[in-house]
């Protein structure tokens, strides 16, 4: 063993090099102070804070939220943006409000033989009884007017009933 | 480290070791002040040990928090039978070794700058200046030379050499911390050092 001792004299020697390569200055200085604080984060039992719940939920918001960290000027751009979709969606509500109106309008002055047109009701007469409920005779009105209630009737399917009492012919 | 407190290192004596006992039983009961301590005792050995296994500092950082928050919440299966040193030191080399089995392959140098002491150790001159074919190389190309080599070795073989020629610990600790026994130790040494010195021989003449 001592041979092979000296023999790797020079190797040991090379090896000594390894002890003189150091981490960044300081880095001792805060190495226990990070120890110390991820244990005591993990004794909190995971009760993460609402920021590390958003790191793991939603990273995309943390990384848009880190552009106006690094660019203040994004956030008063970003802030004029809303405010105009605001005032856009505000003015074209009113617009489509007043647009439903003069729709609805020209709905009800349309002609009366239009066959889609709805069909006047007649005069409802109706008669209010004792215990206040209105009752109505009037059939109910459709939007499309049926002749009958079964449609024509075909005549080759039925013929003409008649009745002749005994001993009033021959 | 406190200013109060004597410096010294666990092999060295009784008061260490009653005082390290001390505050290994607080840090147990949940004193992190007394784990504190603890962790800046041999925050620079473990961490030294981590990083030479895996010559890259951003690893060696983790993983050296890694190892003591692991040791802190196994605090209380530590019996006592070794001493705290070898018994944190057993699991920074298992969490090591085990970081090092996944990463297989996909490793990549970060490493640390050299001390300013190592310009001037006459041993590490003589061997750039003097024995060394190629003399343009520098001390930094030597390093990441060594790191390489130092990669190219297994895992176990890496870790005796590491804690033996690097950071000067004892055949029998090292058995202790690697759970083998000393002609398993002796023997890994020597064909690491063989195998080292094959891939640094351009860097190096025979003795």
């Amino acid at each position: 063993m001592n041979q092979s001792e000296h023999n790797f004299g020079n190797l040991k020697r090379l090896l000594k090099l390894k002890r003189q390569e150091v981490p960044p200055p300081g880095y001792f200085n805060t190495f226990s102070d990070s120890v110390i604080s991820r244990i005591r984060a993990g004794e909190a039992g995971g009760a993460q804070s609402a920021t590390e719940r958003l790191h793991v939920t939603a990273p995309w918001l943390v990384n848009f939220l880190n552009i106006f960290e690094t660019k203040p000027g994004l956030v008063g751009g970003f802030a004029v943006s809303l405010c105009l979709l605001l005032v856009l969606g505000v003015v074209f509500s009113e617009r489509s409000d007043s647009a439903t109106k003069n729709i609805l309008a020209t709905v009800q002055s349309a002609p009366a033989n239009d066959s889609l047109a709805l069909v006047a009701a007649p005069p409802m007469a109706s008669v209010t009884d004792s215990s206040g409920i209105i009752a109505s005779t009037n059939p109910v009105t459709s939007l499309q007017p049926v002749a009958t209630m079964f449609g024509q009737p075909n005549p080759a399917l039925f013929q003409a009933a008649s009745f002749a009492p005994a001993g009033t012919g021959n | 480290m406190s200013m109060s407190e004597p410096v010294t290192t666990p092999e060295s004596g009784t008061p260490v070791a009653t005082l390290e006992g001390d505050l290994v039983r607080k840090a147990r009961r949940g004193d992190l002040n007394a784990y504190d301590e603890l962790v800046k005792r041999y925050q620079e050995r473990i961490y030294a040990t981590i990083y030479h296994m895996t010559s890259n500092h951003e690893d060696a950082n983790d993983l050296a928090q890694e190892s003591f928050i692991k040791a802190y919440q196994a605090l209380k299966s530590f019996k006592g039978g070794s001493s705290f040193y070898t018994w944190l030191y057993r699991i920074a080399v298992n969490k090591t070794i085990n970081f090092l089995k996944q990463r297989k392959n996909k490793y990549h140098l970060s490493l640390n700058d050299l001390d300013f002491n190592a310009e001037h150790d006459p041993d590490l001159v003589a061997l750039v200046s003097d024995k060394t074919p190629l003399r343009d190389a520098g001390l930094a190309e030597l390093q990441k030379k060594l790191n390489e080599a130092l990669l190219k070795l297994s895992e176990p073989h890496r870790m005796v050499v590491v804690l033996h020629d690097v950071q000067g610990v004892s055949h029998d600790e090292i058995a202790e911390i690697m759970g083998c026994n000393i002609g398993t130790v002796r023997s890994r040494l020597f064909y690491a050092r063989q195998e080292l010195q094959g891939h640094l021989a351009e860097y190096m003449k025979p003795a």
